[in-house]
């Protein structure tokens, strides 16, 4: 009954289509409906940004607090997790955040056949994730050199036990990006798909005669799951930013 | 005393001493009234509020610590794979399938157990906090 008529895959939301063909040499850089997206927020976010600081008022306006709030609340989430230190990557979390966050939000505003959500394609998390882990690198031999690798070390331990430890820190300093990028692709895909299938049962058992009398159940379950998703929305920008943090601070404080 | 009066001492620029004995009675009493007021309301707001971003953190902390775990499976794991299935065949010439996949995917189960307890560990210590940001740092010497 569901399977008959277009946008009832719970997977067709996550297809990539093709806007604007570009070819640059071979390489195909055709905009999608994903950079379109990508396009759209960073206008979003610009315009706002742009506009709500235009007054620089004594006293905020409305808009303008909105903007000092996500501010300062960067700003105190970079200095509990970094250190005053960390200030000169206030700007990376800050875009980091910010961009994850109105991409999440973005694809909770439903548009018939248009609404897609950029951060449910683990290629766009993942090079997000690439590029924190490749500043977190680069940052820390720069500034700590080879002794930067002391982080794989483990202190206060026999050295016995260094052959176990060594493989087991590198493992775990390697998981970090691809836990950092599956967590918030996993959270959007799987949160989508939850939507699409419950308000899918509405449909179904509208059409199901009798069975009619049931279909406000998934509708409030829908309801309930829109707020939930809004909050993951909110939340994994947040643990995004804050991991990112938390591995900048091995970068600047380096090995304990 | 009514805005009218403070208006017109304001514009005529001259204060008798009465006047003026009464102003510093005013603004010590508002002083009084406002360091009352500020640490209770200071003390409710960051209650209620770290009661209300207690909530979100735990659920933000239930969302991390789950991806951890499978994080360090999946990289030891596939790391004993690719030791296996490609770099001691061909470079080595030597078939050890699947020694390396068990022997990394253990290690990579510590590794993801490592980094829940680490991230645990930071969460009790709660970066979050801006009153406990200082311990953090000693804490981690111990931790790692």
């Amino acid at each position: 009954m569901a399977a008959d008529g277009h946008g009832h895959s719970p997977i067709e939301q996550f297809e990539i289509k093709e806007l604007l063909p570009i070819d640059i040499f071979g390489i195909d850089a055709s905009l999608t409906n994903s950079g379109a997206y990508m396009l759209v927020a960073l206008g979003l976010i610009f315009g706002f940004l742009y506009f709500s600081t235009g007054g620089r008022s004594l006293v905020p306006t409305r808009l303008q607090s909105i903007s000092e709030l996500i501010y300062e609340f960067v700003a105190n989430t970079v200095r509990e997790n970094v250190g005053s230190q960390g200030m000169q990557f206030f700007p990376l979390v800050f875009s980091l955040f910010i961009f994850v966050l109105v991409l999440n939000l973005l694809g909770m505003i439903p548009i018939p056949g248009v609404t897609f959500t950029v951060t449910s394609h683990i290629a766009i998390t993942a090079s997000l994730a690439l590029m924190v882990i490749s500043i977190v690198v680069f940052y820390g031999l720069y500034k700590h050199g080879l002794g930067f690798f002391k982080i794989f070390v483990p202190s206060g331990v026999p050295l016995a036990l260094y052959p176990l430890l060594i493989p087991i820190e590198i493992i775990s300093f390697i998981s970090r990006p691809i836990s950092l990028s599956v967590r918030l692709f996993a959270n959007m895909l799987a949160g989508h798909i939850a939507l699409k299938i419950f308000a899918g049962f509405i449909g179904v058992l509208l059409g199901a005669g009798v069975w009619a009398v049931l279909a406000p159940l998934p509708l409030a379950l829908t309801v309930a799951l829109t707020a939930l998703e809004v909050l993951v929305a909110v939340l994994q920008a947040y643990v995004f930013a804050v991991l990112t943090c938390i591995y900048l601070s091995d970068a600047v404080h380096g090995s304990h | 005393m009514s805005p009218a009066d403070e208006g017109s001492d304001r514009n005529e620029g001259q204060i008798s001493p009465e006047e003026r004995a009464e102003f510093k009675r005013r603004s010590a009493e508002i002083g009084r009234r406002l360091d009352a007021a500020r640490p209770e309301s200071g003390k409710s707001k960051s209650a209620k509020g770290s009661q209300g971003k207690a909530s979100n953190e735990l659920l933000g902390r239930a969302l991390r610590l789950s991806t951890e775990l499978i994080g360090g499976i999946v990289v030891g794991a596939g790391i004993g794979w690719w030791l296996d299935t490609y770099l001691m065949p061909t470079v080595f010439g030597v078939k050890t399938w699947p020694l390396m996949f068990i022997v990394f995917f253990l290690l990579g189960s510590a590794a993801g157990m490592l980094n829940v307890v680490r991230s645990g560990m930071k969460m009790k210590t709660g970066p979050s906090d801006p009153t406990k940001g200082k311990p953090v740092p000693d804490d981690e010497d111990g931790v790692i």
